[in-house]
């Protein structure tokens, strides 16, 4: 009779990976449609301290919201607020980090711009230094 | 001579069997739960390969310093400011214009071709250095795809220092 611990060993280390991968990645990113330019010019990301902003899509280019580290933002003056306060937190704890921006490709401007000010100012009051903040604006490659 | 005993001849009997009742094997029986390990292991290595490649665009956004003299003579050069808008609800709808002489351009790949164009090669042509300032002006209702495939089109063309306008509040 075969042995099968080993398989049963390599097995659930396999189930173990899986879920802790999965529930990372919905914690940092919501199901959207990011935009898919043609021929990108874009770089494949690389390992190093980030936050991710997720712009919550809403209907007819709409956003319901912003959403970091597995908390949500109204897309109000008080919610930006809020998500200005999270952010200076997190520049404060790691003053080099980048800020993944992640937007529904359909998600209008004015939407979107709130949130690369909130960023900026975040980056500021914490004082990160003159450079500012460092933004990743992430897309998909639909020829990957 | 006979004693009156009885003679006992010897039999060839079978050998007893004895019986022995083995002790039963105990053990877990592992086949339905390697069943369920092995559908988990499939569903989500399914599940995890729905993900697309996400690739990313760098971007700076420095602090503004309100108040802050400025030097007249180290004014930064004037930006190259390229408005895009959302005309209708299709992927191709979409304008992109220029500020200054240059008008409008039809799509992003003569987006890219103008800026390319006007790029110092270091041989003497092309207007603007890879350092120079670009900045994307989306309308309030300008899609988000159509924002990025204006800057895309900045990247490839290998300009360096590209950047959003915020709208003002």
């Amino acid at each position: 009779m075969a042995n099968l611990t080993p398989m049963i060993d390599v097995t659930f280390l396999l189930i173990v990976f899986f879920v802790v991968v999965s529930q990372i990645v919905d914690l940092e990113s919501v199901d959207l449609e990011l935009p898919a330019p043609e021929q990108p010019a874009t770089h494949l990301p690389v390992e190093e301290p980030r936050a991710v902003v997720n712009v919550l899509p809403g209907n007819e280019g709409r956003s319901r919201g912003y959403k970091v580290a597995g908390r949500e933002y109204q897309p109000t003056p008080e919610g930006l607020a809020g998500l200005r306060d999270a952010l200076v937190l997190l520049y404060q704890s790691t003053p080099t980090m980048r800020v993944n921006l992640r937007a529904d490709r359909y998600t209008g401007y004015r939407w979107i711009s709130p949130v690369l000010k909130v960023i900026r100012q975040a980056a500021g009051i914490a004082d990160v230094g003159l450079e500012g903040a460092s933004l990743n604006l992430v897309v998909v490659r639909e020829d990957a | 001579m006979s004693t009156g005993e009885p003679r006992h001849e010897a039999v060839d009997l079978p050998p007893v069997r004895r019986r022995v009742r083995e002790a039963p094997a105990i053990g877990l029986n592992l086949t339905s739960m390697i069943d369920v390990v092995f559908l988990l292991l499939i569903y989500f290595m399914v599940a995890t390969d729905f993900k697309q490649a996400e690739e990313v665009y760098r971007l700076d956004l420095p602090e503004r310093v309100e108040g802050m003299s400025v030097d007249p003579f180290q004014l930064d050069d004037e930006p190259l400011r390229i408005m895009v808008r959302s005309t209708g609800p299709g992927d191709e709808e979409y304008r992109i214009h220029i500020d200054g002489p240059w008008g409008e351009v039809a799509d992003f790949e003569g987006l890219y071709e103008f800026l390319d164009s006007r790029r110092l090669d270091g041989m003497g042509g092309g207007l603007f250095a890879e350092d120079h300032p670009l900045v994307v002006i989306p309308g309030a209702d300008t899609r988000w795809s159509d924002a990025v495939g204006a800057f895309n089109a900045a990247v490839r063309a290998g300009y360096l220092n590209i950047t959003f306008e915020e709208i003002s509040s």
